[in-house]
């Protein structure tokens, strides 16, 4: 069998090992990690009708990891009756914000421009994250529909950071960072992140020093987060899925490594 | 089944052709995505910048400071012509000027000072008389080889001593240890966004799950 069929082989068992365990659906949630456990404690202890500001800082393309975080936290929220402020610093990730946000809100009967509101996408992200700091209304005079914030019952008593008991970027890239040096260090606002799997070692130190509160990565993080909640949602549902096709990655590669040996071997002879 | 569904059905199928080979269906389907992500942005940043920001003030209410804006974004598009490149220096310069002055401190003390005092913390707790545990004791003591190896192999213009080697190589297996867990975690990442487009075929296509 030449390279590329190899390929192909390859291609098509990873396929199946995504494919058949999410149809026999399995509930393979863990342990808990702390930093879940320690960003889940921090949104419950907060006091009813506290703000939570939540950051859609990310792109379609990653929707598949966000989505189970984002909808866990904004879960999470409405149990806890939050007020909520979504805003996005990706133009991509704005819609797609609003549509999970209208979707829990919906699910709870949350009142718009009472209990959320949705102020959508702001471009050059620091002159974003530190004119918030000033005023939010002054930042952001219509939310995404073009109705005029300055009215809106929820922005009666938030002006700016002060008011924001909580910041959660759910992010797929570097936004944090941004949030972690110009709303942590110059505004001492209290962050949380959620993160595609592949940026969390990147915030591993900033959880260390204690600039970041909270932290929970990927798919394992959402199902861990839903646990939490006690319901199924899109982390726990993909888990086990996720298991069987990292075991056959694992697979794979110890038998390529074997099998790269052996053909090292036979040359040298 | 909704049209949209269809269509997405058709461009994952079309993006995962490519497994096979390269085909004009792939190459369609990532030319959608490409003009599809552009335009959206382009709208997207018409309707929340260009609108509420220089029109409406401009020509609606008459607010005459968006006209040095205006300017300043103007000249910008002068660097498309060699011979007028230099009127976009005012902007340039602004723009350059104001965002190393915005992000030098904000990064010093984001990702050195907090770092570093975060490093040392735990020594400070050592020195306050504070009960710690074993495996923190452990764990300190580990942050602190790596940081310091790390930190030696990144400092090029050192004397090519064998105890300074040996340092920097110790940084070199920490480093390797930290590539290795973030290769991981990409796999991790990547197969999560296939399981997200499996779910799609699989539940709102099929109807399997």
């Amino acid at each position: 069998m030449n390279a590329t069929n190899i390929r192909r082989l390859i291609f098509l068992v990873i396929l199946l090992a995504v494919a058949l365990p999410l149809i026999f659906n399995i509930d393979l949630t863990g342990r808990v990690t702390d930093e879940t456990r320690q960003m889940f404690d921090n949104i419950e202890m907060l006091q009813s009708h506290s703000i939570l500001m939540v950051s859609f800082d990310f792109e379609a393309s990653s929707i598949a990891e966000v989505r189970p975080l984002a909808e866990a936290i904004l879960e999470h929220a409405c149990r806890k009756e939050l007020r909520v402020v979504g805003v996005s610093l990706f133009a991509e990730g704005t819609a797609l914000g609003e549509q999970m946000l209208a979707q829990v809100a919906k699910k709870h009967q949350l009142q718009y421009g009472v209990d959320y509101v949705y102020l959508g996408f702001r471009p050059q992200y620091v002159a974003a994250i530190l004119a918030m700091g000033e005023s939010i209304v002054d930042e952001y005079p219509a939310d995404y529909f073009g109705n005029a914030t300055a009215v809106m019952p929820i922005f009666r008593d938030l002006k700016n950071y002060n008011q924001v008991d909580l910041v959660v970027s759910i992010a797929d890239g570097s936004m944090p960072t941004y949030w972690t040096e110009y709303a942590v260090a110059r505004y001492d606002v209290n962050l949380e992140v959620a993160l595609t799997a592949s940026m969390a070692t990147a915030f591993y130190p900033y959880l260390s020093s204690g600039q970041i509160k909270g932290l929970t990565a990927g798919l394992k993080g959402a199902a861990e987060y839903e646990s939490l909640l006690d319901c199924k949602g899109g982390g726990r549902r993909g888990m086990f899925a996720q298991s069987v096709s990292q075991s056959v990655v694992i697979l794979v590669i110890i038998a390529g490594n074997v099998v790269e040996y052996f053909n090292r071997r036979r040359k040298w002879k | 089944m909704e049209m949209s569904t269809l269509v997405a059905v058709v461009c994952t199928l079309a993006i995962f052709s490519f497994l096979y080979r390269d085909n004009p269906f792939y190459r369609m389907a990532e030319h959608i995505l490409i003009g599809l992500s552009v335009g959206f942005t382009l709208v997207m940043l018409y309707n929340s910048v260009l609108v509420p920001k220089l029109l409406r003030p401009l020509f609606l209410e008459v607010d005459l400071w968006g006209i040095i804006p205006l300017l300043l974004g103007l000249t910008m598009l002068a660097r498309m012509k060699r011979s007028l490149a230099k009127f976009s220096k005012p902007a340039l310069a602004l723009m350059i000027g104001s965002g190393a002055g915005l992000s030098i401190p904000a990064m010093f003390e984001a990702r050195i000072l907090r770092q570093l005092a975060a490093s040392v913390e735990p020594f400070a707790m050592v020195g306050r008389g504070e009960e710690l545990s074993f495996i923190f004791i452990c764990s300190m003591i580990i942050s602190l080889i790596g940081v310091i190896s790390a930190m030696v192999y990144f400092f090029y213009t050192r004397p090519d001593t064998k105890l300074i080697g040996s340092i920097s190589r110790t940084g070199v297996y920490f480093l390797m240890i930290f590539f290795g867990a973030t290769f991981g975690y990409t796999v991790t990442s990547r197969l999560t966004l296939l399981i997200g487009r499996m779910e799609f075929l699989l539940g709102d296509f099929l109807s399997i799950l």
